[in-house]
Formats: structure tokens, sequence, C-alpha cells
């Protein structure tokens, strides 16, 4: 119960501070539009095949624009040079793990609520009704994705070339989740509902469990200041 | 602190058993086995293929073991045996890419196939290598081996996650082809066939543990030289 | 049956790629030695101590 205390503790921190400055929320929903809007011109699909695409090109828009946010998780700490100062407290670090990985879900299913029925209208795609199905999917993709972004955007905060280096080290392992995801998301959207995909439906929610957890017991080693 | 005689003489037995099962298998392989009867001579590509990937799998549990000792009692050595063991795991990995692409081409008619293996191999390279890339670009050096460390363990534990991923993938959506790139090609090997394959596995074995441990003595005096050098500035 | 030439062409690459590795990591190996004995070590006295 401490660490879910403590979770919440550093999670309104970092609410409030984004509620105040808006810079990652609003920098992410404009990069996600206009990554559709640069995948209308460069793909040019007929109508027919759009369903067909969509899934990989939404998951494409949120891997980026999830990336982006990453870059940006520990910059408030940075900045002010606070993170020694959160390091020395008593907080359990693997509360600062969930709070940061929370907020950066947060900040991603924002972007992706908007975007989803965005992308609906801009590509002009039936089945409005299948939204809260491909949202919900999307959402236990994004949590693989905050978990392991986090963890990785800790490990490379000291590095050079760190903006390259985050998606170098996390793409490759998102790729369970990536195909997961979009399998999901093409059933859904074909078929109505998950039908075939639930294995596929298992695996990212093994996913997620597994390093949650393991976050949660490393983050400890993982961030120093 | 030179590395004391013992263990530079046991390096050295090392290395000549190595070169001597090499040497065998290297014979055995090319002249004593039989070609397959469906593949030909290319079939003998397996002695390599085989024993390189089994290689690399190795040296990741090498790193994953590194890295969790290194978390948990932060001791240099632990972090040595991890880099060592995913440089010379990178080298195999490449090698397991680079022998599938050719025996690819004979067999399946292409140089490059999204099949289940080739994939799987490709995208462990891809970890491992931005495991070398990660420590590279951090100056700090334990803030190199803990960020290290955390990868080494991530990645090892994701590799099973991505073996059903890829495999589901592939198995789901694979129009049914005559070629089947997916069989395995040494599935159902007959014996004549194995013996070889084994004999070339426990010598790419001892060429792991061979070149690991000059790797890691390499690391050891490289550690050394940067105490000595910190003392010399103190 | 040919294809002989893939084989070479397997064989050929993989040994040229370990044995270039190998001279690489010597290579290292020994610059690291020469460095190390040109440093000197304030530690040597308490290692003599111990043993």
């Amino acid at each position: 119960m401490e660490l879910l205390k403590h979770t919440s503790l550093l999670l309104w921190k970092d609410f409030l501070l984004e509620l105040r400055r808006r810079d990652s929320l609003l920098t992410m929903f404009f990069f996600g539009t206009l990554l559709l809007f640069v995948f209308h011109f460069s793909f040019d699909l007929p109508p027919d095949r759009v369903a067909e695409m969509a899934p990989a090109l939404l998951w494409l828009a949120f891997l980026f624009t999830g990336t982006l946010g990453l870059t940006q998780l520990f910059q408030v700490e940075r900045e002010n040079h606070t993170l020694e100062a959160l390091l020395l407290s008593p907080l359990d670090r693997g509360a600062l793990f969930l709070a940061k990985s929370c907020f950066n879900l947060l900040l991603m299913s924002l972007v992706e609520l908007v975007v989803m029925p965005l992308f609906w209208i801009l590509f002009n795609l039936q089945g409005w009704n299948l939204l809260p199905q491909l949202f919900l999917v999307t959402l236990l993709g994004t949590i693989g994705f905050c978990v392991l972004g986090t963890m990785m955007s800790a490990i490379t905060l000291r590095a050079r070339a760190r903006e390259l280096l985050l998606p170098l080290v996390l793409f490759p392992l998102m790729i369970p989740v990536i195909l997961a995801t979009i399998r999901c998301m093409e059933n859904i959207m074909s078929a109505g509902d998950l039908g075939a995909a639930g294995s596929w439906l298992r695996l990212l929610l093994g996913f997620d469990v597994i390093f949650v957890t393991v976050g949660i017991l490393i983050f400890d080693q993982v961030i120093e200041s | 602190m030179p590395a004391a005689q013992p263990v530079r003489k046991r390096r050295g037995i090392l290395g000549a058993l190595s070169l001597v099962a090499i040497g065998i298998g290297l014979y055995w392989g090319l002249v004593i086995a039989p070609p397959d009867a469906y593949q030909g001579e290319v079939q003998r590509i397996m002695y390599l293929h085989l024993p390189s990937i089994l290689t690399a799998y190795l040296s990741y549990f090498l790193v994953f073991i590194g890295s969790c000792m290194y978390l948990w009692k932060r001791e240099k050595r632990d972090d040595i045996l991890a880099h060592s063991a995913a440089e010379i795991g990178v080298l195999f990995t490449a090698l397991t890419i680079i022998e599938g692409s050719i025996w690819g081409r004979p067999t399946w008619g292409v140089w490059w196939t999204w099949d289940a293996r080739l994939t799987l191999t490709a995208i462990l390279l891809l970890i491992y290598a931005g495991y070398l890339m990660l420590r590279s670009l951090i100056e700090d050096e334990s803030r190199a081996a803990s960020a290290a460390a955390v990868l080494g363990i991530v990645g090892f534990l994701d590799i099973p996650l991505i073996h059903m991923s890829v495999y589901w993938w592939r198995t789901l959506h694979q129009p049914p082809s005559i070629l089947q790139p997916n069989k395995a090609p040494w599935e159902n090997i007959a014996w004549p066939l194995l013996i070889p394959l084994l004999i070339n596995i426990v010598a790419f074995l001892l060429l792991l543990f061979y070149l690991l441990s000059l790797r890691y003595r390499l690391g050891e005096m490289r550690d050394e030289i940067r105490m000595r050098r910190l003392e010399q500035s103190a | 049956m040919g294809h002989w030439s893939f084989v070479a062409l397997a064989y050929g690459i993989v040994w040229s790629v370990i044995v270039v590795y190998f001279f690489f990591l010597k290579r290292r190996y020994r610059k690291a030695q020469m460095q190390l004995s040109a440093l000197p070590s304030t530690r040597t006295i308490e290692e003599h101590e111990q043993t």
C-alpha cells in the first residue's frame, strides 16, 4: 500500500506540472495528428485498402508520438536537477517507476483518445461502433510501451545521442506488443470482435504483467543520479 | 596485475582444444558426412548454422546471468562477463544470419525471407547490438554497467515473447507454399548427419569459451587500467 | 549435385570473420597489456603483503 501511496503522490505532482505547462501533451497531440497527415500523403490508399492499413498506421503514429513523450519523461527532473532529491527521499523507487509509466500512459491515452476518431474522420472509415474495443486494445499495447519505455528512458538519461538511442533500444523489444496489438485490431475491424485473436490478447496481457513486475523490481537499479 | 600463469595456461589448452575440435568438425562435416538427399551439398551449412545460433543463445544467457548478478552484488567481474558475452553473442548472431541467408539462396531461391527463424535472429541482433551501443554511448563506467545490465535482463526476458509473437505471425499468415521455408531443414536428422552436427556444436562451444576467456581478461585489464589512471590523477 | 560454391562461401565468410575477430581481440589484448605495464600500481605493495 505504501507503493500505491507513493505512486499516486508522484503521479499527482507530474499531473499538476503538466496541467500548468501542457508542453508534452500538446506536442504529442500535434505530432500524432501531423503523422496522420504525412501518412495520408505518403500512402495515398484507395478507400477499401485504408481499413486494412488502419491499425498499422495508427500504431506507427502512436509509437513515434509515444517516443516523443518518453524523451520528455524525465525532462522536468533534469532541468531542475530534482532527480537527486527524489532519489534521496524515502520514496520507493518502484513508485517512481509506476508513477512515470502511468504519467506517460495518461498522456498517450489522451492523445489516442483524440487521434483515433480523428483518423476515422480523415480517412473516411466505417465501423464507429468498434472504436471502444479498438481503444481498449490500444490501451493494453500502450501500457506495454510505457512500461518498457520508462525503463529505457531512465537508463539512457545520461547517454550521448539519447534521442536516437532510446528508440534504438526500445523498438526491438516492443515487437511482441506491436504484432499483438495490430493483429487484435485487425481482427476487431474485420470480424467485429476479437475472434481468433484471443491468443494475441493473452500475449499482450502477459507482456504487460511481466514487465510491470520486472520494472518495479529492478527500477531501484535503473535510476541513479 | 598480470594474469596468473595457471589461468593463461588453461586458456591456452582451451584454445588448442577448440582448434582441434574445429578441425575435426570441418573435416567430418565437409568430407565424411554424406550430402543430403534433397538439398545436396548445401545442407552442410547446417554444421555452421545450428552451432552458431546455439552459441549465440548461450552467450545471451550469460549476458542475462552476468546482468542479474551485477545488479545484485555490484561486482565488476559480473559486468565484464556480461559485456564480453554480449560482444561475442553479437558476433555469432551476425554469422548465423549470414549463414541462413547463404543457405536460403539455393534452397528457397532468395537471399532473404521474413520467415520466423531469420526474422527472430535479426531481432536478436538488433537488441544486443543496441546493448553494445548503449554501453559505448554512456560515459560513466558504473552507469553504463547498470544501464546495460537492465537491458541485458529485459532483453533476455523478452526473447520468449518475441519468439511466440513472430512464430504465430508467420504460421498464421504465411500462405501455404511448396518450399515451406518455415520448416526447419534440420528436423528429423539422420544419424550420419547428426554426428558431425554434434561435433561442430562442441567445437563452437569450445570456441565460445575460449573467445570469452580472452575477452573477459581484456575487460579485466581495461578495468585495472582505468582504476590505475584514476589513482594517478587523485 | 553442385552448390559447393555456396558451401564454400558460407564456410569461407564464417571462418574469416572468426579469425579476424580473434586477431582484433588479440591486438586489443596486447595494447591493454602494454598500457597496464606502463601504469604503476600503488596497490602492488598491499598485494605483496597479502601473499
